[in-house]
């Protein structure tokens, strides 16, 4: 069964010329970057298209994020997206010929009130409604699923109960960078790392020309996907002013440990989730923190918290140990539902930003869609709900209930 | 027990016995021994086996970054055995093992690694499709060190501490106690952290030092200005100051582990170097050990590492080991020195006097022996010569690597620097220094003059020195030995074996010669790549030889070396230790005890607690009863209060409140609402003046905490003169509510209450007993009520006095639910619960309470309610009621046709309407009353519950009842 693989011989991706002239530039080489990329080459045959990324592929949220996938949200403009998303880990897997690793391990978030038990109900009739499988379970059933947890009254935050959706899971973050860079180059896509977007030259309305510190790219089709720092670009390079707080958000593992966790674990009420990744480490994370800031730098309090919460969850934890706690940038918008849209005010500069802390579990879809958008010019039904002017109009998406958090002014 | 007992370096107390069990046999050793001396001084080789190939591992370093001996001690996996103090009766035990990991089943893992390349999980078991879920289940039982049960319960007691201090000096070593005593010299206050129980560091297991190390320990301990903290390892390093640490307590403390956070004025880094793993085939064997060691081991322990060793080794520091080794009796075959030359000839001398060879410009190529080490090649740099030795111990070292960790992680750069073979530390954060071993300095004199020169410039950051002491202290330093240079990266010409660069994730140097032609040319992808720094003991073992090797072989587009990040925790920490004693930062009210001792269910709603209901009925029907027939008495202390004045303060309510603040009176309630930008309804509560521009007001529980940055926030640039003083904890609320509810009150009060004197929304202040309080007449439960705020103090005396006239009237407590019954039959909403994020003031049909003439500048979300006031396609809140009173819809479910068309909020069976009624939020076009709409509760796919829209409120529709 085992046979030596020969792929460690060659490159996964390829280094590429860098040229004058590209039919799009995709700023990011993260997950969504590259998705486009490849959904781009794939779909609609183009593939004269370069992906600039300032420092190395897979740098910001995409090598930082907790990996987790699910399709449980709470509106119907999301649901599916990210049911498409779900059923694309293993079709990736499979056409890019590198193994994505998606675990599919479902996830468990409890319910520590009635009104979190609330939440939980419109959430999982909502996944129904669109055939995802979830479900509203007891606290015995989270004990079954869950053994760690503890379902007595002893805890701050005793269990009320849970909702348990099947279909979500883990998946491997940087295997998705990787082999969305390997399946866009092998189609004939330029990935130019440790390069750094200067300036969007416009004229008449209309993308001509990306600046780079490598030299000037002709093209007349522009993505911002660049995350965390897509927001200050569209300012720096437009003028254009995006909805878009930035916020550090923390993560950390623990030292490895023989199978524990069976399911992706989270609670509200605690602001914390766990996981068990395929290395056998914890991974566990929270809240972002509570102000802006572009630093990745991480904090005393956090991983403290995390400490507090997760043994407060499932007390057989205070017996491992941390081992690494790192920081991300969240880009979150007042409706903590992302920003996807194209060509206005500027016809070919496209946005595909604001996913917050969701960037990873909808980053190939959403490059299915806006690699769509890209090619046709037309937007997409699916992502038209995520246009920038729902702002204007004060027309915020559901994603959340309650108020969020996350702007000086809280 | 078999120990040099005699030598005068010891740290163990040799006739204090320590007896653990490990694999079941009782283990004796000495006080003062960790785990991993006490088995080694009893015949322990093989420690435990690695994660990938199951090789057997055994003591490797002693200073705590490599994983070799990580044990399961007690049921706690994952200990650290080289750096855990052994006490008497610890049960411990290998781990990933079946038994005895001298002979391990799974051993046969080794032979697997051809087709088990860097990455190789990426590109294999994905094909088919249905081998995938398989193959998980085998990698998850394979990956993973250490096993903990989901029962496992953490014994020992864990606490925290928050210090303060003018100098906080990491590192116990020669240069950090120098700076130390200069800081305290400058009269500062010194906090000093050290990770091993004892000072001394580099000093402290060296014949010709350790009495100098001792007697800079003495002056350290006994002086008065500093606090010394051993077995405290540090683990981050944050902005301004902030350093965190843990400390192990020695067994008579009164914790096993505390956690430390420590702001300091200025900081100084003294945390010396780890060994550098020498890179050659197997060179992770059982018998293969670092310099200090073998060194420590015999110096520390008085265990004699081995009988017959070669050394290994690229500095100095390898020569003076082998030289103490040979003179307490071990037999030291030869010494390989990677240096051509530049050796300390003295040293090189004295080698010769003892007749051990010693081959310059030679390295160690090969281990070899089954489990442990059974023989060495050494080899000339240039491969021309080499030479086999049978031996039980190789010493090996590739020279030092510094310690940067508590400057990187609050964000000091670090350069590669040719001289030391270092990434030094550059562009350190304000305030902090670093100082000995770490910056290169090897000469005893320069270490502690380097020391002293960072204490002397910490305390100038305390103005505690000026610059001329600086400048004596540089002048002193600069006067003695500089930094030494290190050692050349070599790798002997290997053809054959496994050459580790990292033992924890058995990454080898092939592994990043397969990462680097796929394409990873950065040392943090092919970290990433390969797992190399990531497991358990993080970048210890390959911190610096990973970069060093892609950088300094040529295959990185890099001109010179880039380490890879060093994260936070620097060792990894216990989460109950991080936990501490895990204090509930919650609060009561006034009235906790008496309500949980009058059967109420408490809690949490946000950070309070507070009486969902009394007793076993989660619907709370009797107490819901009794308000609509008697009167019932409701804590509602957790409320936001504050009182708002100043010049400015119409002001300041004006921009928040939707309402205009003008028409605030003083004998009567204006009920308001705060909306964000987007015009959302994010708070309401009422307002009362109490003097001339002085007011009160109250919000929801959940934005209390918030309320006063709200209003701070949106008025910052306006430079007005008000103050606010939340009030939420100084005051009390009682809820009375009921018909009775003024028949009770008037009993107590010296007030005229008569509906008249005392009418629906208005305010009074008067006395209960002499107690004062501030009276309203609200009607949130849609029942007569009096809502009574006074100080918290007088709380439980008011409640009784109340209890106590009631009691004729049949009062008794409402806790939460009966309240949400209640307030939702009379169709008041719940922001939160009847709103959601995304809902404006309209949307709730409070579009009423928007004062349109006040200037849109003026209040935040204006713009937004002119814009939203007749928007098409939004979500309206409507009453529902069920088709089949006995069918209540459940809260959140949804109201459904082809698409999602909205939520239920809130719907309960309501006993005193005899029907299901609740409040939901749907789309306009459903909103107009007799609208039909059918309810998934998202239980049966197929069912759907039929309702319909019906005007609110449910309850005493005209509000009679609240106006009696």
């Amino acid at each position: 069964m085992l046979k030596k693989p020969s792929a460690t011989a060659k490159p996964l991706w390829k280094k590429a010329p860098f040229k004058s002239s590209y039919d799009a530039v995709i700023i990011g080489g993260g997950l969504h970057g590259l998705a486009t990329a490849y959904f781009l080459a794939r779909d609609h045959g183009m593939t004269n298209i370069a992906v600039i990324e300032k420092r190395y592929i897979g740098f910001g949220g995409a090598g930082r994020n907790t990996a987790i996938v699910r399709a449980n949200q709470r509106t119907q403009e999301n649901v599916p997206l990210y049911k498409e998303a779900l059923e694309l880990w293993p079709v990736l897997t499979r056409e890019l010929d590198f193994n994505l690793m998606f675990y599919n391990c479902g996830n468990l978030n409890l319910a520590h009130s009635d009104a979190a038990l609330k939440a939980m109900r419109t959430n999982v009739a909502t996944a129904r409604f669109h055939g995802v499988q979830s479900r509203v379970v007891d606290p015995k059933e989270c004990k079954e699923l869950v053994p760690a947890l503890d379902i007595s009254e002893r805890p701050r935050y005793p269990i009320f109960g849970g909702m348990y959706h099947p279909p979500g899971g883990i998946v491997r973050h940087d295997a998705v960078v990787w082999g969305l860079a390997k399946g866009a180059t092998a189609k004939g896509i330029h990935i130019h790392q440790g390069t750094e977007v200067t300036g969007i030259g416009v004229s008449n309305g209309k993308v001509v020309s990306v600046e780079t510190d490598k030299g000037k790219i002709a093209t007349n089709r522009v993505l911002n996907a660049a995350g965390g720092y897509s927001a200050a670009l569209s300012w720096n390079l437009l003028g254009m002013k995006l909805p878009i707080s930035v916020l550090t958000i923390q993560a950390m593992v623990t030292q490895p440990l023989k199978p524990l966790l069976h399911h992706v674990v989270s609670s509200g009420a605690y602001h914390c989730y766990a996981n068990q990744t395929l290395k056998g480490e914890i991974a566990t994370g929270s809240h972002m923190d509570p102000w802006p800031n572009y630093t990745t730098q991480t904090t005393a309090r956090y991983i403290k918290h995390q400490a507090e919460a997760l043994i407060e969850m499932m007390p057989c934890l205070s017996g491992i140990k941390f081992m690494r706690t790192w920081g991300g940038l969240a880009d979150m918008t007042p409706d903590m539902a992302p920003i996807m849209d194209g060509n206005h005010p500027h016809e070919g500069y496209y946005l595909d930003c604001g996913w917050g802390y969701f960037g990873f579990k909808s980053s190939t879809v959403t490059g299915k869609y806006m690699a769509q958008y890209m090619a046709t010019g037309q937007c997409p039904e699916i992502l038209a709900p995520f246009a920038l002017r729902r702002f204007q109009e004060h027309r915020l998406m559901g994603e959340t209930a309650a108020l969020v958090n996350y702007t000086p002014d809280n | 027990m078999n120990r040099l007992n005699h030598l005068d370096t010891l740290k163990i107390r040799p006739d204090e016995s320590v007896t653990i069990e490990y694999l079941g046999k009782p283990f004796q050793g000495a006080a003062g021994d960790t785990i991993a001396t006490l088995l080694y001084g009893g015949g322990v080789r093989i420690f435990g086996r690695s994660l990938k190939y199951h090789r057997p591992r055994g003591l490797y370093s002693l200073n705590g970054e490599c994983s070799n001996t990580l044990m399961a001690v007690d049921g706690e996996p994952n200990v650290r055995g080289e750096t855990t103090e052994a006490r008497n009766g610890m049960v411990v035990e290998p781990q990933n093992v079946k038994g005895d990991p001298a002979r391990d089943l799974m051993g046969f893992m080794d032979k697997l690694s051809p087709v088990l390349p860097a990455g190789f999980y990426y590109k294999m078991f994905h094909k088919p499709a249905s081998l995938w879920p398989k193959a998980i289940k085998g990698i998850r039982k394979a990956a993973g060190l250490g096993k903990i049960s989901p029962h496992f319960t953490m014994k020992g007691s864990f606490d925290e501490i928050y210090l303060n201090a003018d100098v906080c000096v990491i590192g116990g070593g020669p240069a950090g106690m120098a700076a130390a005593l200069a800081a305290s010299q400058a009269g500062l206050r010194v906090i000093l952290l050290e990770s091993r129980p004892w000072l001394g560091g580099f000093f402290d297991y060296r014949p010709g030092l350790y009495d100098r190390g001792r007697s800079l320990a003495d002056r350290v301990e006994t002086d008065p200005n500093i606090r010394v903290f051993t077995r405290t390892s540090v683990i981050g390093s944050y902005t301004d100051n902030l350093i965190t640490a843990f400390c192990r307590g020695d067994g008579s403390d009164a914790f096993d582990e505390r956690y430390l956070e420590i702001r300091a004025k200025s900081v100084v880094t003294s945390t010396g170097c780890i060994e550098r793993p020498l890179l050659f085939a197997h060179n992770e064997r059982p018998g293969v050990m670092q310099i200090s060691c073998a060194h420590r081991l015999i110096r520390t322990w008085g265990i004699l590492p081995g009988t017959s060793a070669v050394f290994s080794i690229g500095d100095d520091l390898g020569l003076e080991a082998a030289l103490d080794l040979a003179d307490l009796g071990m037999e030291i075959q030869c010494v390989a020195d990677v240096r051509e030359d530049g050796q300390n000839e003295a040293l090189a001398d004295r080698l010769a006097e003892k007749g051990i060879p010693l081959f310059r410009g030679w390295v160690a190529a090969a281990s070899d022996g089954d489990p442990k080490v059974k023989r060495v090649s050494l080899t000339a740099i240039n491969g021309v010569r080499s030479r086999e030795f049978e031996c039980d111990l190789i010493v090996a070292g590739a020279g030092q690597t510094p310690v940067t960790g508590p400057l990187t992680l609050a964000g000091a750069k670090q350069r590669f620097d040719r001289r030391t073979g270092f990434f030094l530390p550059v562009d350190l954060p304000r305030k902090m220094h670093a100082a000995g071993r770490m910056l290169g300095y090897i000469d005893p004199d320069a270490i502690e003059a380097s020391g002293d020169l960072a204490g002397v410039k910490a305390a100038a950051d305390c103005n505690g020195a000026d610059d001329s002491k600086i400048r004596e202290a540089e002048e002193r330093l600069g006067d003695l030995q500089g930094p030494a240079r290190g050692t050349k990266f070599i790798i002997g010409p290997v053809k054959t074996g496994k050459t580790f660069i990292c033992f924890d994730e058995d990454t080898t140097v092939k592994n990043v010669d397969q990462a680097i032609a796929g394409g990873f040319d950065v040392p943090e992808l092919i970290k990433r790549f390969t797992a190399a720094g990531t497991g358990p003991g993080q970048g210890g073992i390959p911190g610096h030889n990973l970069p060093l090797y892609v950088g300094l072989t040529g295959q990185s587009p890099d001109l010179d070396p880039r380490p890879t990040t060093v994260r936070p925790p620097l060792t990894p920490t216990l989460i109950a230790a991080y936990a501490g004693s895990n204090h509930d930062m919650s609060k009561r009210t006034p009235m906790h005890e008496e309500q949980v001792k009058a059967g109420g269910r408490m809690e949490r709603v946000g950070v309070w607690h507070r009486a969902r209901r009394f007793g076993d009925d989660a619907a709370a029907a009797a107490e819901i009863e009794n308000v609509r027939n008697n009167v019932g008495i409701l804590d509602a202390s957790t409320l936001g209060k504050f009182r708002i004045f100043g010049p400015d303060v119409l002001k300041a309510l004006d921009r928040v409140y939707v309402g205009s603040m003008s028409r605030v009176k003083s004998d009567r309630m204006l009920y308001s609402a705060m909306c964000n930008e987007d015009g959302c309804i994010i708070d309401d509560g009422v307002l009362v003046k109490r003097g001339e521009n002085d007011y009160y007001f109250t919000t929801s529980t959940g934005r209390a905490g918030s309320s006063a940055e709200w209003i701070r926030y949106h008025t910052r640039y306006e430079n007005w003169d008000f103050h606010i003083v939340n009030l939420t904890d100084a005051f009390g609320v009682i809820n009375l509510a009921g018909p009775n509810a003024r028949k009770t009150l008037e009993k107590v009060a010296d007030a005229d209450l008569s509906n008249d004197a005392f009418p629906f929304m208005g305010y009074r202040e008067f006395s209960i007993k002499e107690i004062p309080v501030r009276a309203m007449r609200l009607g949130f439960v849609g029942e007569l009520s009096f809502e009574l705020h006074v100080a918290s103090s007088w709380m439980p005396a008011l409640w009784k006095i109340i209890e106590e006239a009631g009691a004729e009237f049949g009062i008794r407590h409402f806790g939460l639910e009966a309240q949400n019954v209640l307030r939702m039959e009379k169709g008041h909403l719940i922001i939160g619960s009847e709103s959601e994020q995304r809902t404006t003031l309209h949307d709730v049909g409070l579009g009423f309470l928007w004062h349109k003439e006040k200037r849109e500048a003026d209040t935040v979300g204006a713009a937004a309610l002119r814009h939203t006031e007749n928007q098409e396609g939004r979500l309206k809140l409507v009453g529902i009621e069920a088709q089949d009173p006995q069918q209540t819809p459940r809260d959140g479910s949804i109201i459904v046709d082809e698409k999602i068309r909205g939520y239920v909020a809130t719907a309960r069976y309501s006993r005193t309407l005899e029907k299901s009624v609740g409040m939901a939020l749907v789309e306009s076009e459903l909103a107009d009353i007799g609208t039909q709409l059918e309810i998934f509760e998202g239980e049966k796919d197929d069912e759907r519950l039929a309702a319909t829209v019906v005007p609110m409120p449910f309850y005493d529709p005209e509000g009679r009842r609240l106006r009696m």
